[in-house]
């Protein structure tokens, strides 16, 4: 009997560890970009504001990816001989697009505007987390090293949480039509 | 447990109620004068191209499982020397007292805000209650992915509406009034703070009629083109009520709906065809 237990701690433990290092790390919640990008350095210690790098994020449904033509706008002249530089060099002499991996991706069937949203002046944190700190892009918030929930579900539920209730502090009541299912859906 | 459904049902009652919402937002709706109709069928092709329906095919079609929202009937009237061809293009007529609405198991179809009789796709479980309801017979059910089968296959799936969901098998599907227009004209109107204006929405069929028979607007609006068309006063709410006949309300003497007599209250008006030479106008 103690022998099973036994055996059960070490699997349920070699199975958390696993399941974490794998979610942290191999999961689609923080695919390794072609380019490891840090939005940490960018945004934070150089305060960069979200809407210089996406710009179609108050004008459009999307809030787009930046051109390469932007990286280099910066990177022709700053920490040009650093090696992650030289891979949007390479690109940028290619003139290729750098193949950035979409992390918060929405499904087919789902009707989202990047504008209406910031127009009543959603913060970007509300949705992608704190960003500001991450140097690779996550879904997984972490505290004290383990994984801890997503930074958004992303699930309906959680959109109309917002559409009922939370838009209070952005339009001073719920969403008008926001619970109509072709308000979001397509 | 008996109280809780009683409350549950009380809740979904209204939702069942034809008419629930005591007034429309906007009240879209369709005007078409059938004596402009030419029956070209540009407004099937443009609604297939921008609504991402399939190409079914002609084995399909003949068991009858085509999947155009829209369908121009033909008739022919009399004997060879004086033939006499009409049209008529049939498609979701929105109806405010929809019998589709009614039947559904799991409120996959219901009325917006819009006046728009809407098809969830996501709540469609495919019990076909719906399709045998209507008696337009215009609703229309995906029995296959058609995707899957190679109905998009490379470069066609180039062409696909990124606006609109690709449907999979055992979803029911229908007009929606190319609502993704109507959702990207709203998102301009409010940005500049306004209502949507008369003639900002196009769909499909509308934009592609090459003799304008096809004329989309507002119902609410008594300037707007539908509105004047049709001969409407402002807010036309009579033509909710059962047993309201178009007839009696309408300035123009060539409107009708078509089964008006059903009181499913369609809210797209035919402009009756004036024939040379014959006693009856159009047909019904």
């Amino acid at each position: 009997m103690k022998r099973f237990l036994l055996y059960l701690t070490v699997a349920i433990i070699t199975f958390t560890i696993g399941y974490n290092i794998n979610l942290i790390y191999f999961s689609d919640r923080a695919p390794e970009q072609p380019i490891n990008f840090s939005h940490k350095v960018h945004a934070a210690d150089n305060s960069i504001p979200c809407l210089y790098c996406h710009i179609y994020a108050d004008k459009s449904t999307i809030s787009g990816v930046p051109s390469v033509q932007k990286c280099m706008g910066c990177h022709k002249i700053i920490k040009t001989d650093s090696p992650e530089i030289q891979k949007v060099v390479s690109y940028w002499e290619k003139k290729e697009p750098i193949p950035w991996i979409k992390v918060y991706n929405l499904p087919d069937y789902v009707y989202f505007s990047h504008k209406r949203h910031v127009k009543a002046s959603v913060p970007c944190q509300r949705c992608h987390g704190d960003v500001a700190k991450m140097d690779r892009i996550t879904r997984q918030t972490v505290i004290f090293g383990v994984p801890f929930l997503r930074v958004s579900p992303l699930k309906m539920g959680w959109c109309l949480d917002c559409h009922k209730n939370g838009a209070k502090e952005f339009i001073g009541g719920p969403v008008r039509n926001g619970t109509d299912c072709w308000t979001c859906h397509k | 447990m008996a109280g809780f459904l009683d409350r549950l049902l009380e809740r979904f009652k209204i939702y069942r109620e034809p008419g629930y919402y005591k007034r429309y937002d906007y009240w879209w709706a369709m005007v078409v004068d059938l004596d402009r109709c030419t029956g070209c069928g540009a407004c099937v092709t443009a609604c297939q191209a921008e609504n991402n329906t399939p190409v079914v095919g002609e084995e399909e079609s003949g068991k009858g499982r085509v999947l155009n929202w829209m369908r121009i009937e033909r008739y022919v009237e009399g004997e060879y020397p004086d033939v006499k061809v009409k049209f008529i293009p049939v498609f979701c007529a929105h109806c405010d007292k929809a019998p589709c609405e009614v039947a559904c198991p799991v409120y996959a179809t219901y009325h917006n805000q819009d006046g728009l009789n809407v098809q969830v796709y996501n709540r469609c479980v495919g019990t076909f209650t719906c399709a045998t309801y209507c008696p337009y017979d215009v609703r229309r059910f995906n029995w296959f992915t058609y995707k899957d089968k190679g109905s998009f296959e490379s470069p066609l799936d180039e062409q696909l509406n990124p606006d609109v969901t690709v449907r999979t098998m055992g979803v029911m599907e229908k007009c929606t009034f190319c609502i993704q227009r109507i959702v990207a004209a709203k998102d301009r109107a409010k940005d500049e703070n306004r209502k949507v204006r008369d003639g900002e929405v196009i769909p499909a069929c509308v934009q592609s009629c090459p003799s304008k028979a096809l004329t989309f607007g507002d119902l609410n609006d008594p300037n707007s083109q539908v509105s004047k068309l049709a001969g409407l006063p402002a807010e036309p709410y009579y033509l909710r009520e059962s047993g309201s006949k178009l007839a009696k309300i309408s300035k123009n003497p060539r409107a009708y709906r078509l089964l008006e007599d059903l009181n499913a209250a369609p809210t797209i008006i035919y402009l009756k065809r004036v024939m040379k030479g014959s006693s009856t106008i159009g047909h019904e």
